[in-house]
């Protein structure tokens, strides 16, 4: 996106068929979208100073813009806080948006590449968020090197694992669901 | 006695075992019994499975709440985003019973089944409901003698309220955080920016530099119309934010003065007589001024 003037969309580049695909992973109102602002005025993505942040996704969405939803990271900038879902007039869960153009992006292999990292870490070892040097930090307060958690149970984690190849990670994951 | 199932994350088990340290002192000083849910895995955070569909959140936030379902246990979490992700993925499943079904297709092949029984609390909830402020009044070792807390509920903790068990009366205008500070004796103005976000997360990891300008701006207004003593947190990233990114600003010469922050786990562990060396393990940004403070300094 540029970051000033007047961006032209062409309208040539409207794609009905990727609203649907988007309406399957979760927008649903989509079309009721009045482009208020309201929930703009409130996403950090936008206070923060993110060009491309919730409003003009949620534009982008309704006129089914699948390159520039597709090329553009800012989605995965999202803090998934909801103030969007709270003040939104129209009730069309703008977060949940959000979450429709990411669902598409992973299916297109366009997602930052710490994403993956998140998986991965999720999978391997339970935890997405999985820092090295833990036991050394837990046992600085008294506590058990590993947490209870599947970090402490091999098995359940096996468990967890069968879980997770049922969904649809097994067919996005760009390593091995073994 | 009580009982809670402890619901750890990832962040505060890996990266603030201090405040896995706190939560159990303060539970078991609140004659509540943590239970450990053995087990568990991460929440899922939202850039992970949510960010897949909604069977695979489901199917991965379910795995937790199937453990406390089977223990016939209720959860409490120091995380915004565990509060938020398991929750949220309560509620989808909680309107689509066919997302249910689905979920326990998977579930039987492990032989296991998701009936969603269990409640999701956080810990600002849990004291102020499950304990209640006249109780924290009576257990309070170490009366906060006036510290100026400036608190950050933490935006997962209060949105979307239509997925949560209980809220604030205007989640715009959190009271919960202050009240318990004011249990312990210390004092917890309102504030102008006192909703805005901290910008930790997915912006934090995806657009650092922005995430932490978002983060002194907040810390900008806390300074000038509070100027307190201490920053008080209810999410675990939060807190991250307000004390490791504090640090990280600082070193970079982007911010001339500092602020500590404590997670209000941490402040009810310390008002409650815990060891402050092991509760304040892994805080940055010094704590000396307010605990000079809480002993009668000014
Ligand atoms: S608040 Fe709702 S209606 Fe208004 S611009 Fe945002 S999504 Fe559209
Ligand atoms: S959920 Fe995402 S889009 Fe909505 S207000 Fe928060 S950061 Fe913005």
């Amino acid at each position: 996106m540029e970051e000033s003037g007047v961006n032209v969309i062409n309208l040539n580049q409207c794609d009905e068929e990727f609203i649907k695909y988007l309406e399957k992973f979760g927008a649903h109102s989509l079309k009721e979208c009045i482009q208020c602002g309201k929930c703009a005025s409130t996403c950090p993505m936008a206070l923060a100073g993110l060009d491309f942040y919730i409003k003009r996704i949620i534009h982008a969405a309704t006129l089914g813009l699948k390159e520039i939803l597709l090329e553009d990271s800012s989605v995965w900038g999202c803090q998934s806080c909801n103030r969007c879902v709270e003040v939104c007039p129209m009730d069309i869960k703008p977060y949940e948006i959000i979450q429709a153009v990411r669902r598409a992006a992973v299916r297109d292999e366009s997602c930052p590449a710490n994403t993956y990292e998140g998986l991965r870490n999720l999978y391997k070892n339970g935890h997405a968020v999985f820092p090295k040097g833990f036991e050394e930090r837990r046992k600085k307060v008294g506590l058990p090197e590993k947490p209870p958690t599947l970090t402490s149970h091999e098995e359940l984690k096996k468990k967890f694992q069968e879980i997770l190849k049922q969904t649809s990670l097994a067919d996005v994951a760009p390593f091995k669901l073994d | 006695m009580k009982q809670v199932g402890l619901f750890l994350g990832c962040n505060i088990p890996f990266n603030r075992p201090d405040v896995e340290y706190s939560a159990r002192y303060i539970l078991s000083e609140l004659e509540t019994n943590a239970v450990d849910l053995e087990g568990a895995s991460c929440c899922p955070a939202f850039g992970t499975m949510p960010s897949i569909d909604i069977e695979a959140w489901a199917a991965a936030s379910a795995w937790n709440l199937v453990l406390a379902d089977e223990k016939g246990i209720d959860l409490v979490t120091g995380c915004g985003s565990c509060y938020g992700s398991l929750n949220e993925a309560k509620h989808h499943m909680g309107q689509h019973p066919e997302l249910i079904e689905k979920i326990n297709q998977i579930y039987a092949k492990v032989g296991k089944e998701y009936k969603g029984t269990a409640k999701v609390s956080n810990f600002i909830n849990f004291i102020y409901e499950d304990v209640g402020l006249e109780k924290i009044k009576q257990k309070v070792k170490v009366n906060l003698n006036g510290l100026k807390c400036a608190v950050q509920t933490g935006c997962h903790n209060l949105w979307p309220s239509e997925a949560y068990p209980t809220s604030e009366d205007n989640t715009f205008q959190p009271k919960r955080l202050r009240e318990i500070c004011e249990a312990m004796g210390g004092s917890a103005p309102n504030y102008s920016a006192i909703t805005d976000c901290c910008g930790m997360g997915a912006l934090r990891s995806n657009a650092s530099d922005k995430s932490l300008a978002l983060f002194k701006k907040k810390l900008d207004m806390i300074k000038e119309e509070l100027d307190p003593d201490i920053c008080v947190i209810g999410c675990s990233s939060c807190l991250m934010q307000f004390d490791a990114g504090q640090a990280l600003l600082i070193e970079q010469k982007k911010l001339n003065y500092q602020i500590p922050s404590l997670h209000i786990i941490q402040l009810i562990a310390l008002a409650l007589g815990a060891d402050i060396d092991k509760l304040t393990a892994f805080t940055k940004v010094p704590l000396d001024g307010a605990i000079n403070k809480i002993k009668g300094g000014n």
